[in-house]
């Protein structure tokens, strides 16, 4: 444990100069314009789509394309194989990162030739809740327009409870669309209880909603659906290692001034001696000496050091009377 | 590690003592993880535990003899001193092993120990290599019947992440039962007749999930309105590591004389401001007495209520992180105390159960899928999946495959393959704590998070083109055996 920590005292020391560069280079780099299309197979919009990807793209992650590419250079760059993943982050969100074979690239490129180079990169996200997708028979689907560098992606489906597939291909110029690879899917949670309840197990809307409050913390009359909400504004979540239940005071940002006084009485005698110090015994060392040390609070101490000869013939004491007063 | 030994597992196995010694009968799940467990059984640390407090001990006399003319702090070093011996002496009781305290008091039918993922690997975020997060589940609950003497019933899901299917893989090592955040449970589908208060059956497999309850948690976690918070209680932020003078102090912080926690905390929380009246034990003894009252009698309320609203025994789970018990809030080990024997002798409204008597007692429960889930940040993924920690998964995710590769190549290696392979798999493992990502993700030690991540990742991939090769390097080998040596005895046919 000690070592982890030096270790990593050590590295805080020396990274975070070099750290700050490469990010302010990386961010430049990321800085590619983002465009995003959609198309809508059905007509099962989701409500003010195009903003939200918008705000979103805006300040989830903008540092997205930048890791990749400046981690570790010691790890390979890719792994010599053809595939995008998808994972979720949330109800709302999907993570998506992809790797594409050089070869199949070069391939593309003999194919398509110059119609390569016009179209657009996309990302094709598909709707596929309740179907076993085939490549065409989604419930919907909505394009972006991912820029040269990203590697990965976040998605915003708007669309809790819902199973997902994600295509990386090319859109040409007279738009047809080209799939280079296809995801897994996945399922968005929901973020509110389930409208499919088990007739087995049936329980009134009202005792339901009662439960579901009281579930989350909040009492008993919680309407379902606000209590979740309710829950993610209070912040209810607890995560080990990082947050502690106990309250740190913010220190106020002011010049501050902290002075405190301890008393150290020593002294040396012959090493056989016996030695106390207002009464209490005292340890000497092998070579007679002793060191005392005190707090020292507002008061006036009286402190007689006593030693007695090792046959307890002689005897000496000294008594420093010390005052401390804080004004 | 060895706050928490000091702080939260030696008080809590004191507490468990004077239970049994006074017949108090009393009911806890706790988790003990595989990597608590190798390291509380790892003789080096045992060995450098034993330093440690010995120092402490040291410290804590030094401290009667400096505050002696101020009575409010002599009386706290005393304190101290006494609980560090205590430590000490309990510590070398159970051998240097803590472990074997916690197994006491499990084969007594008080506590039931349930696993934890093999290396706290996030699940969620491994969904797309199942078969890592099955190499998790059975690596951990093999290590946990090695040590144990039998399967375990249950595991705390780590950060609490629970994907829909892997109660499948939960299943294959006769895992009963898990625990979901609230959301986990209440947002399942079909919707979970009784909320929380009653465990389900996972669609499809018959294993347990258990809701967490959020009224009891919150009283205990927020920090606003939380007990640790009470003014009576011991402030955790003014350790003498950091407030007394330096050369004093030097012996006792890190070498490099960075000041540390010492564990000695000589004020209470007094109020808002910075400034902080000394620690008054009987005060936080009264007030931790008061808040047991208060826990208990607020769970009998909400249990009358959910009575009223059901037709089967409500259960209410209240899961925390046992370091908080003694190590961030002082006065936990004995505000459970002070519960235990409350519930246990003043009342008879509330019982304790562990989940598995729970089941045995109300086998008859609800079928449904729980929803995806955690207890971290915002409640699913997002602690671990954001902009500065997402780039690790791609290098995760391509050595789980390479590690199913080879476990399927070589069903049954022998000899030096076969101690790469295991190896393969332990690198693999570490490079899949999320602990790391989750270091990512808050910013700070970052460099130790990435060239953890790194480090295995490294060492896994060397051995996979090794094996790919034919040309595993023995020497090179024996060394990162050594330095990650966790499990011993793995097999690396877990990972398929």
């Amino acid at each position: 444990m000690r070592v982890l920590k030096k270790v990593k005292e050590k590295l805080k020391k020396i990274i975070p100069s070099r750290l700050t560069s490469l990010r302010s280079l990386k961010s430049r780099k990321k800085k590619a314009p983002v465009k995003k299309t959609r198309r809508a197979v059905a007509h099962k919009e989701i409500p003010s789509f195009q903003e939200t990807i918008a705000v979103n793209t805006k300040f989830s992650h903008p540092e997205t394309a930048r890791s990749w590419n400046a981690m570790p250079q010691d790890l390979p760059s890719c792994y010599d194989q053809d595939k995008i993943v998808l994972q979720v982050r949330d109800p709302r969100w999907l993570h998506t990162y992809w790797e594409i074979r050089n070869n199949t690239l070069e391939e593309l490129k003999g194919r398509l030739g110059e119609e390569f180079y016009r179209a657009k990169k996309i990302l094709r996200v598909y709707d596929v809740t309740n179907i076993i997708f085939n490549g065409s028979n989604a419930n919907s689907f909505f394009d972006i327009q991912y820029n040269d560098f990203a590697t990965s992606w976040y998605i915003d489906t708007a669309g809790p409870g819902r199973s997902w597939c994600v295509d990386l291909g090319l859109m040409l110029t007279d738009g047809r669309f080209i799939t280079i690879l296809r995801s897994n899917v996945v399922q968005t949670p929901l973020d509110c209880p389930s409208w499919i309840t088990d007739e087995e197990w049936m329980i009134p809307d009202d005792i339901f909603a009662r439960l579901y409050g009281m579930g989350f913390g909040l009492g008993r009359s919680s309407p379902v659906g606000g209590a979740w909400q309710e829950r993610v504004k209070q912040g209810l979540f607890s995560s080990g290692i990082s947050s502690s239940p106990v309250k740190k005071e913010a220190k106020p940002r002011s010049f501050w001034l902290k002075v405190d006084c301890e008393l150290i009485v020593y002294g040396a005698t012959e090493p056989d001696a016996k030695v106390t110090v207002q009464g209490q015994p005292v340890n000497l060392r092998p070579d007679g000496t002793f060191t005392l040390r005190y707090y020292l609070p507002d008061s006036r101490q009286v402190i007689p050091v006593r030693a007695v000869s090792g046959d307890k013939i002689e005897e000496r004491v000294i008594t420093p009377i010390v005052t401390r007063e804080t004004r | 590690m060895y706050e928490a030994i000091t702080e939260t597992y030696v008080p809590l196995i004191s507490v468990f003592e004077g239970l049994v010694a006074d017949g108090i009968d009393f009911r806890m799940t706790m988790t003990l993880s595989p990597t608590l467990i190798s390291m509380l059984s790892d003789p080096l640390l045992q060995e450098r535990y034993l330093r440690h407090i010995n120092k402490l001990v040291e410290l804590s006399q030094k401290e009667m003899e400096r505050t002696k003319w101020q009575e409010s702090f002599r009386r706290l070093a005393e304190m101290y001193f006494n609980k560090f011996s205590h430590a000490r002496d309990m510590f070398q009781r159970y051998a240097c092993n803590l472990v074997g305290a916690f197994k006491k008091f499990q084969d007594l039918g008080k506590l039931e120990i349930i696993t934890c993922g093999a290396t706290h690997g996030f699940f969620p975020l491994m969904d797309v290599c199942r078969d890592s997060v099955r190499a998790q589940v059975r690596v951990a609950a093999d290590h946990y019947e090695s040590v144990f003497g039998r399967r375990p019933r249950g595991i705390w899901l780590p950060e609490c992440g629970f994907y829909p299917g892997h109660d499948e893989i939960l299943r294959e090592s006769q895992i009963k039962f898990f625990f979901t955040d609230s959301h986990g449970l209440l947002h399942g589908t079909p919707r979970p007749k009784y909320g929380v208060f009653a465990p389900v059956y996972c669609k499809g497999t018959g294993v347990a999930a258990f809701g967490r309850d959020l009224e009891s948690s919150k009283q205990v976690w927020s920090s606003i309105e939380g007990y640790p918070g009470d003014y009576n209680y011991r402030e955790f932020y003014r350790d003498i590591g950091f407030d007394l003078e330096f050369d004093y102090i030097k012996p006792y912080i890190h070498p490099d004389g960075v000041r540390i926690n010492t564990g000695m905390k000589y004020y209470r929380i007094t109020g808002t401001g910075n400034h902080k009246e000394p620690y008054v034990p009987e005060w936080a003894r009264d007030k931790a007495a008061e808040h047991a009252g208060n826990f208990m009698f607020n769970r009998q309320k909400q249990a009358g209520y959910l009575n009223e609203l059901m037709d089967k025994a409500p259960i209410i789970v209240s899961p925390y992180d046992a370091e908080l018990f003694g190590h961030w809030w002082y006065e936990g080990p004995m505000w459970l105390d002070f519960l235990f024997r409350k519930v246990a002798c003043d009342q008879d409204e509330l019982r304790m159960i562990t989940p598995s008597e729970y089941l045995l007692e109300n086998p008859r429960n609800q079928v449904i899928t729980p929803s995806l889930s955690s207890w971290g940040y915002k409640g699913y993924s997002e602690m671990w999946l954001q902009g500065s920690n997402d780039w690790i998964y791609r290098h995760l995710h391509a050595a789980s495959d390479r590690m199913s590769e080879l476990a399927r190549a070589f069903p049954d290696a022998q000899g030096l393959l076969r101690r790469a392979l295991n190896q393969a798999l332990r690198e693999l493992l570490l490079a899949q704590s999320s602990d790391w990502a989750f270091i990512l993700g808050t910013g700070t030690h970052t460099s130790y998070a990435v060239r953890r991540t790194k480090d295995h990742l490294l060492r896994f991939n060397r051995i996979y083109d090794e094996v790919k090769s034919s040309s595993i390097n023995e020497s090179w080998l024996s060394d990162i055996e050594y330095k990650d040596n966790l499990f011993p005895n793995i097999n690396y046919q877990a990972h398929r």
